[in-house]
């Protein structure tokens, strides 16, 4: 593959091994799941949560974007946010989105 | 395969219904996605530090999109019900993963195109991911003949579908397309006109496939034997092959140049 590099790819710095996004994709994705899987259990289940149900359990998500998207934009954090937003995908499509359905469907008693 | 000795092209689906097998394949494909944009990114020669949010962006919100813009809002679903057990969608994931990508691009001041370095790694997520589907969800429609993924009456009921006979494996044909897709996008990598063309031939193409598939596939019709899916790609096919008049309307770049995203 040497013939397909080009001339810049010499002069480039190597990227860390995992580095700021590395541990944005890991710090991500596992506070999503603590949110919305590990705070449920530690209350006892779903049925028994009351500050996450309904619409309000699409804040912790909400909250998140905004912030990952901040980090992402400024070019000194842009690669926390490039991880924090990819945690985001990850949780999101790996069944994460039942988590979250399963809160918000809950309702107020 | 219980009761279907009389052929051999009939095979069962052993994981069906199993979220964990469809989670980890999906998982292994947004993976192998990552791996490669990094690999075609190196060999590119794009150091920008923005194209990582920018890569990001897409699927944070390719997956946003793939659970929110199938929102049906005749069904009477609330949008919390919708995102959890609602219809999830390769097509919708797709458009939200363009609107991320234009999102990111225009709050980081990123001019250049980018979807040729896309492009490849979102048909290796395809193809991986969509092995999580042909082994867990329901396959397709009767074929009709003495061959297809045939599902015992426990699967049949878990899925939905019909038991003992025959169905289409659609995944394995989306499968076969995505692979071939990539390859044929390693080929003609670096010759196309323009930056962006590869992206816009991969994309027409899938709708194409896509619209064809679907007559197979086994989802809801909609309309005229049509369903939800193949109404949106009418409506967005005239769009795409005005884009790839534009790609064909100039020869193919003699040689490697290898910078252009």
């Amino acid at each position: 593959m040497s013939k397909d590099k080009s001339p810049q790819e010499d002069e480039e710095l190597p990227e860390p091994a995992l580095g700021p996004m590395g541990f944005g994709i890991l710090l991500g994705t596992a506070a999503l799941y603590a949110v919305y899987v590990g705070v449920p259990i530690a209350f006892g289940g779903p049925a028994s949560m009351r500050f996450l149900t309904g619409l309000s359990a699409f804040i912790p998500i909400a909250v998140y974007l905004a912030v990952a998207v901040v980090l992402a934009v400024r070019p000194r954090t842009s690669r926390w946010g490039a991880g924090l937003l990819i945690g985001l995908g990850i949780f999101t499509l790996l069944g994460g989105g039942i988590c979250v359905g399963t809160l918000a469907a809950q309702t107020r008693a | 395969m219980r009761g279907h000795c009389y052929t051999l092209l009939m095979i069962g689906l052993p994981f069906a219904g199993d979220g964990l097998v469809h989670a980890s394949l999906l998982g292994l494909g947004i993976l192998a996605a990552l791996l490669f944009y990094a690999y075609e990114k190196r060999r590119r020669g794009l150091s920008d530090p923005r194209l990582w949010p920018i890569a990001g962006f897409a699927l944070a919100f390719g997956a946003i999109g793939s659970r929110l813009l199938t929102w049906d809002v005749s069904r009477q679903v609330s949008l919390a019900d919708w995102w959890g057990n609602g219809d999830r969608s390769i097509l919708a994931g797709l458009v939200g993963a363009w609107l991320g990508v234009h999102l990111g691009k225009r709050l980081t001041g990123y001019r250049e195109s980018t979807g040729d370095l896309l492009a490849p790694a979102v048909a290796l997520a395809l193809a991986i991911g969509r092995v999580g589907c042909l082994l867990t969800e329901l396959p397709g429609t009767p074929t009709g003949g003495g061959w297809g993924i045939s599902l015992t009456p426990g699967q049949a009921a878990v899925l939905g579908g019909p038991a003992g006979v025959g169905l289409h494996p659609s995944f394995a044909y989306e499968i076969v397309f995505h692979v071939a897709a990539l390859a044929l996008m390693w080929r003609y990598r670096d010759r196309l006109p323009r930056p962006g063309d590869l992206f816009i031939c991969y994309v027409t193409s899938y709708a194409l496939f896509r619209f064809g598939v679907e007559f197979v596939r086994g989802n809801e019709v909609l309309w005229l034997g049509m369903s939800r899916p193949q109404w949106f790609l009418l409506a967005v096919l005239p769009l795409l092959f005005r884009r790839m008049l534009r790609v064909f309307g100039e020869p193919l770049r003699p040689e490697l140049k290898g910078t252009a995203a």
